[in-house]
């Protein structure tokens, strides 16, 4: 770890120079123990508000703004920050949500279309600006953004298309994923898209995205971008006709999804719901772990910016019977402005985002910020993942737990609920269900623990806490709850 | 209770005693501090509304209920600011026990002395709205529900003025055109009409409630002062445009004669008077609260010699619009859908105020005069494609294009104040006959060999153009150099 602070502070310091938590809302004090996190220093009366981050060669990384100005940075890897070097390569871009550098070249994803950059003359300044691809529409509406992959293993650029207004298709392919390929083609993948807050791969290749809360979402949640799938908003479906694709399907009003995507196979449910105000308010950026460890021991997990509450968080998938499901955990807390785009350095293991707050408020109070997270070497006491079974939930935890209280039933609660599908903002949640622990068994490495459940619901949320649960040190968890989504209940 | 919340807030609740049955301040942590901040000032230091003394939060529950239920959209001026944000509608998310809650906590914390809000009232407002799911504007709302504010200004006369002057006049000199009570006790652009200029002086009776000291904000694009007892405010160094940031003024308890005196040149107008007491949180308006203002500049210009590019959403123009601000005062609006120069225009660039301020919706007009649209249609045949644009090394711009075999490189410089020189090459193949539209209304000038008029104000220089039908200006699209030369007149 090259800006390893906890090995230079005791535990006691570096507890007190946390920031001092506000009630109800974080941030966390224990944090500091296992994730060290710094904001990285602007350039002097710049308005950065950070919506990409890339790796480059070198240690450098670069990053674009709202405003449509693209920095590079060196130093952002160093232990005195104080010392990173910016230098702006290209101004003039469109808002853009979505970067990466490949060979001396940036792929970029801005309101209206995907551009490589290049500094052919060497003199630091962009200067050969080729679209590859802008074959969308646009209503020149502010809420129409579009956000970008990096290149997949084929080449292609993956770009979610937000809704004119986030309610309504006024242009081309709104509501719509589009693939972008390297010769410029583009590819009209997914429908049924709401308002995306980021997209990203998870460890298989496959590409999610966060959508937010609002018409046909209850809440907002990660959802898989299975190629053909519609992902539950209907505004832009009438697009399908313009590219002599299948019609995507058209959920009934008042509905539930998996009732609307059991009648209709296309529709694949969000694989991870994160409940409306008690996981977050706005989902962002996504970012996969494969750091082989070097941020702790969450392996293939993903890592979800959150916009409103100044967080990054953890979730752990499976698949089952061919859908995506899993968990969501809170992780880091406390970062400086509304989270946007989020970048895992899979080599040093060290986590770069990027915040803005202009139109949409968040918790963290400056209006900008690009901050580095490390992890310490520490590994917190928390659920590593949270798997289905027929009849419960198995449980790995990052250390052996007591097996007197993991073991009993009563450390564990649990309740289960959905939402409404329906055109309406938002969706109270309905159809309630406590389903009940009955058995909890610790298996003999002391670290797996099979929650056996009695009233399992398909579909619905499933919130875990985990509160009487101890390590075999006798340390609570430092993140007590889960929120699986049951899409799939396996056999 | 029809609505598990988690068990997080469950075991919060048991705890509480809340009005019927639900803890409107659980509800707030949960669904509106991230915006309005636990405090109610607003999060991000006051960058979105407060709810905290707000008039709008204030008075019958009916207008604040209708914003929860509905949400809200546009500007909307709150406690003397503008915002211009999207309140998200609760009513699908939110049931009316949990509404009524979180809309009694608001209206009775921080000082609110609101009356609580049942759940009947909200289930009430809910069906007299139909359900509504479009966003409320501010506007609407005020017509509905007006907001209970005492007057800023008593006995408030505004006096119109007429003539072509280009700055704020001597007002001494002039008789005014028309003088109308403002009934309201707001300065008011309202009935200000379309005229320009527009040139009004108000004056009316501030209270000041104490002694002690004050500080006045002007937020305006045209031109403004205030004069207290005959006495102009220290005016922001050369702009005419009030007190600077900060600055107080001491004022003594009682009446005090208040006189605004306002000019703007041209376009639209905008008006937003606040005042304070020194220390004090909230503006009080003196403004019309329920009109809206601009937002501020940011004004781009070319910097360290090279051009500026600007890449939004342009009134008058595609959704797909490059803006350049070449040095010397030489604008472009290049349509990346038409592949064509769109307008040109010479003075100042572009004002980035309204893009970057909060979400920056809506269309922003070229800064400078002298504004020429030139086309409004593809310049070149369906199915050229672009291709991106490359920069020189002082920065000027080329723009690549597309069609069949046909390359286009589009490159632009402005050498010289009041001239833009446009250099195409074309190689390749021409797929069709189809000719390169360089304006839309051009009249050839009878004086000079290949030299055209374009709206009066500027003259095109294009020897091998040649005018088509509906005078409209074209080029064979055919292999090789020319040289265009846009010049004001």
């Amino acid at each position: 770890m090259r800006f390893l602070i906890p090995l230079l502070l005791t535990p006691a310091l570096a507890l007190a120079l946390a920031a001092k938590p506000k009630p109800g809302e974080g941030p966390d004090p224990q944090q500091i123990e296992y994730y060290y996190r710094q904001e990285i220093p602007l350039p002097f009366g710049e308005v950065m508000e950070i919506g990409s981050i890339a790796l480059m060669p070198e240690r450098r990384i670069a990053v674009t703004t709202r405003r449509g100005d693209l920095w590079i940075c060196s130093g952002a890897y160093d232990k005195d920050l104080s010392k990173v070097i910016w230098k702006k390569f290209a101004q003039g871009l469109h808002e853009p949500f979505g970067l990466s550098f490949q060979k001396g070249t940036f792929t970029l994803t801005q309101r209206g279309e995907v551009t490589h950059l290049r500094d052919k003359d060497g003199d630091g300044l962009a200067d050969s600006f080729r679209t590859l691809c802008g074959d969308w529409g646009s209503a020149s509406n502010y809420h129409e953004y579009a956000f970008g992959t990096p290149p997949d293993k084929n080449g292609d650029i993956w770009v979610a298309l937000c809704l004119t207004g986030s309610s309504r298709a006024e242009s081309d392919w709104r509501g719509w994923c589009v693939r972008v390929t390297p010769d410029g083609k583009m590819i009209p993948t997914c429908s049924g898209i709401r308002s995306p807050g980021g997209i990203g791969f998870n460890s298989t290749g496959d590409v999610f995205y966060t959508d937010n809360q609002g018409l046909w979402n209850g809440s907002s949640s990660l959802k898989w971008l299975k190629p053909g799938s519609f992902q539950g908003n209907p505004a832009g479906n009438k697009f399908h006709a313009l590219a002599d694709l299948p019609a995507p399907p058209l959920p009934a009003e008042g509905s539930r999804v998996l009732a609307e995507r059991l009648k209709h196979p296309a529709f694949i449910p969000p694989a991870v719901i994160l409940p409306h105000g008690a996981v977050g308010h706005s989902p962002t950026g996504i970012a996969c772990d494969q750091s082989g460890g070097k941020f702790g021991p969450w392996k293939s997990q993903l890592y979800i910016g959150e916009q409103t509450y100044s967080q990054v968080q953890r979730i752990s998938l499976e698949q089952v019977n061919g859908l995506y499901q899993g968990a969501v955990f809170h992780m880091l807390d406390g970062f400086e402005s509304g989270l946007v785009p989020v970048t895992l350095d899979q080599t040093e293991g060290i986590l770069f985002v990027g915040g803005t707050n202009r139109g949409w408020a968040s918790r963290g109070s400056k209006t900008f910020s690009l901050e580095r997270v490390a992890w310490t070497g520490t590994i917190p006491f928390e659920i590593l993942t949270m798997t289905a079974n027929k009849d419960g939930f198995t449980l790995t935890f990052t250390e052996p737990v007591d097996p007197l209280v993991a073991g009993d039933p009563a450390s564990y609660t649990m309740a289960a609920w959905t939402y409404i599908l329906q055109k309406g903002y938002g969706s109270p949640e309905v159809d309630q269900a406590i389903p009940k622990i009955t058995k909890a068994t610790v298996a003999p490495d002391k670290k797996t623990v099979r929650l056996t459940i009695a009233g399992l619901v398909r579909g619905h949320v499933h919130h875990l806490a985990s509160r009487g649960v101890k390590s075999a040190a006798g340390k609570p968890l430092w993140h007590a709850d889960a929120w699986y989504t049951l899409n799939e209940i396996p056999d | 209770m029809t609505l598990k919340v988690s068990a997080l807030l469950l075991s919060a609740c048991a705890l509480t005693v809340p009005a019927f049955g639900q803890d409107g301040g659980q509800l707030f942590t949960l669904y509106c501090s991230a915006c309005h901040g636990a405090d109610g000032k607003g999060a991000t230091g006051g960058l979105f509304p407060p709810l905290a003394g707000s008039p709008w939060v204030a008075g019958p529950p009916d207008r604040i209920i209708n914003i929860t239920l509905s949400g809200l959209s546009g500007p909307v001026n709150v406690l003397g600011k503008t915002y211009n944000l999207e309140m998200p509608p609760q009513g699908a998310a939110i049931p009316d026990d949990q509404l009524a809650a979180v809309v009694t906590y608001v209206r009775s914390s921080w000082g609110n002395t609101g009356t609580a809000v049942t759940p009947e009232l909200v289930k009430k407002i809910r069906a007299e709205s139909g359900n509504r799911t479009e966003h409320w504007t501010a506007a609407e709302l005020l017509k509905l529900h007006p907001l209970d504010e005492t007057p800023a200004l008593g006995n408030l006369l505004s006096y119109s003025y007429e003539g072509a002057w280009t700055a704020l006049p001597d007002f001494s000199k002039l008789q005014p055109s028309a003088v109308e009570e403002e009934q309201k006790g707001f300065l008011s652009l309202e009935k200000a009409g379309k005229k320009r200029p527009l040139t009004i002086a108000w004056e009316g009776n501030l209270t000041i409630p104490a002694d002690g000291d004050y500080e006045f904000q002007i937020e305006t694009k045209g031109r403004a002062r205030i004069l207290l007892d005959g006495v102009a405010l220290p005016a922001t160094k050369g702009r005419g445009k009030g007190p600077p940031k900060g600055a107080l003024t001491h004022l003594t308890k009682g009446l005090r004669k208040f006189r605004l005196e306002y000019f703007n040149a041209k376009g639209k107008a905008n008006l937003e008077v606040a005042w304070r007491a020194k220390g004090a949180e909230n503006w009080n308006p003196l403004s019309d609260p329920s009109t809206t203002s601009v937002q501020p500049s940011i004004l781009l210009q070319p910097t360290a010699g090279r051009p500026v590019i600007y890449r939004n959403f342009i009134a008058d123009a595609t959704p797909r619009t490059l803006c350049v601000g070449f040095p010397g005062g030489v604008n472009l609006a290049f349509s990346i859908d038409h592949l064509a120069p769109q307008s040109v225009w010479t003075g100042k660039f572009i004002d980035a105020g309204l893009h970057w301020t909060d979400r920056g919706n809506g269309l922003q007009s070229p800064a400078g005069t002298k504004v020429v649209n030139l086309s409004g249609k593809p310049a070149y045949p369906s199915g050229t494609r672009f291709l991106g644009y490359d920069l020189d090394a002082a920065g000027n711009p080329t723009f690549l294009a597309k069609s069949g075999t046909l390359e286009i490189h589009d490159a632009y410089t402005s050498p010289a104040p009041a001239t833009l020189v446009r250099k195409i090459t074309i190689t390749g193949t021409p797929g069709s006959t189809a000719p390169l539209v360089l304006a839309e209304s051009a009249t050839a000038d009878p004086s000079s060999q290949g030299s055209y008029n374009i709206d009066g104000k500027l003259t095109l220089i294009a020897p091998e153009a040649s005018l088509a039908t509906g005078n409209t200006l074209v080029l064979p699209l055919v292999p090789g150099k020319t040289e265009i030369r846009y010049l004001w007149r």
